[in-house]
């Protein structure tokens, strides 16, 4: 229930942020990730299975390249592998987990030969996303952590979820 | 949790995340969305368009009722630069109809065999119908004198009339008081023209159109009328007018009314004809007529 919500509100963020993203001026290309971010949280704060936390992703990652027009499977795939590693390395930098993302997506295009940009422009892209994705991502996992609260079974368990302790 | 949980909990992340693979695989080969695809669209398609409604009615209301600031002083300068556009395109077409008619006055100076001299027109009087009554030139009496013709570059306009100071008013060919020796080439008759004053048109008449060439030809409405040069005022050949009706035909002579093919309320420069009239000849009645200053003799 708790991974259903967070995908919901993940994927609500994500209609949002492309609709309001591109009437913000002079950032258009800056959008941050929150696919990956979202996938990393469910990776990182998995309990004792990682089943639930990559089905999620997965989903998220199916949801979202619907609304993004990427052939279907794509951004699930990233997802899905992003909390996978976001659940090995253990590591919670928000720019960190766009750059694995966007290293990831360009890998999967590359083996699946999905057209692409120009490396340069795949690069600058890359950059500008990290950038905002690492400027978002506290924000984004402070409400996840809400969500986690509100889940909690116990007050020790919504103590660390409010502190961002993984359980 | 068990090593055979764990190993399983692990599998089955790792066909999750196969699964996706797989899916990709698929819909690259296929080319086209799924079943599963176009019902999950359809599903999630109107929460995108109506949170997309949402954000551009938000983002429409801020751009045109908050987001102004600077609008007011943006707009007074445009509006500004809109005038001074305005003016300056004002000036620049009134150059260059300036230029234009120079121009065609500069033809006009080539073509005719006699001294002349351009005027810019400074003042057009009215009739109550708007029609141009008389025209003054920028051109005194150190200059020109009663009597000189006048004319454009498409043809007579009138003569001096009078001169005061470093002005001359210019009476009109419609004027029932101007008179010029005409011709009409097609049929090589003669006549006098002049003016009928009407207060809403500038026509004028021949009332005395001799049948020169050939007595049998008749004019018609539509020819063309030239300057005879006789009479030493206006050069042979300048182009008059067009013949607008034929109001009467006696057999030897006809009356027609002609209509001037020079618009006088659009002339802006003209050229002042400096070959004076003939004086007036006292004797003549007596003496045979005085050779013209333009033009052939009269056989």
């Amino acid at each position: 229930m708790r991974t259903a919500t967070i995908v919901l509100v993940a994927y609500f963020s994500c209609v949002i942020l492309g609709s309001v993203w591109r009437l913000i001026p002079w950032i258009h290309d800056a959008v941050p990730d929150l696919g990956a971010l979202t996938a990393a949280y469910l990776g990182l704060t998995a309990r004792r299975n990682i089943a639930p936390a990559v089905g999620g992703s997965v989903m998220l990652g199916y949801l979202v390249d619907l609304i993004s027009g990427a052939p279907p499977g794509l951004i699930a795939l990233v997802l899905g592998l992003t909390c996978v590693i976001a659940r090995a390395v253990q590591q919670r930098i928000s720019a960190f987990v766009a750059l694995v993302a966007g290293i990831l997506a360009m890998f999967v295009r590359g083996i699946y030969h999905v057209p692409s940009a120009a490396i340069t422009l795949e690069l600058r892209h890359l950059a500008v996303v990290v950038v905002a994705t690492g400027v978002i991502g506290p924000i984004v996992w402070r409400i996840f952590r809400r969500i986690d609260a509100a889940y909690a079974r116990t007050h020790r368990e919504r103590d660390a979820a409010l502190e961002g302790l993984a359980p | 949790m068990t090593l055979r949980r764990r190993l399983v909990d692990w599998c089955f992340a790792g066909l999750l995340v196969l699964l996706p693979a797989l899916v990709l695989k698929a819909s690259l080969a296929r080319g086209t969305p799924s079943g599963l695809d176009t019902a999950l669209l359809r599903i999630t398609a109107p929460l995108e368009a109506g949170v997309s409604w949402v954000v551009e009615g938000i983002g429409g209301v801020w751009n045109r009722y908050v987001a102004l600031v600077g609008v007011e002083s943006e707009n007074r300068e445009l509006r500004d630069d809109n005038d001074k556009l305005r003016k300056q395109l004002a000036a620049t077409t009134r150059k260059a109809f300036d230029v234009e008619a120079l121009e065609d006055l500069a033809v006009v100076k080539r073509r005719t065999p006699a001294d002349t001299l351009g005027a810019r027109v400074i003042g057009a009087p009215l009739s109550p119908q708007f029609k141009v009554l008389r025209i003054r030139i920028d051109r005194g009496d150190r200059d020109v004198a009663p009597g000189m013709p006048v004319i454009s570059g498409t043809g007579p306009v009138g003569r001096v009339d009078k001169v005061y100071g470093d002005y001359a008013d210019v009476t009109l060919m419609s004027d029932v008081s101007s008179s010029i020796e005409v011709l009409i080439p097609r049929t090589g008759g003669r006549g006098m023209l002049t003016g009928l004053g009407r207060p809403d048109s500038y026509a004028c008449t021949i009332g005395w159109l001799e049948k020169q060439i050939n007595p049998t030809a008749k004019v018609e409405v539509g020819d063309e009328i030239v300057t005879s040069g006789l009479g030493a005022s206006f050069p042979p050949g300048l182009v008059v007018g067009k013949i607008s009706k034929v109001s009467r035909d006696d057999g030897m002579f006809q009356r027609v009314e002609v209509e001037p093919s020079v618009d006088v309320s659009r002339v802006r420069a003209v050229e002042v004809l400096l070959a004076p009239p003939p004086p007036p000849d006292p004797d003549a009645k007596t003496k045979k007529r005085s050779e013209p200053a333009f033009g052939g003799r009269p056989l």
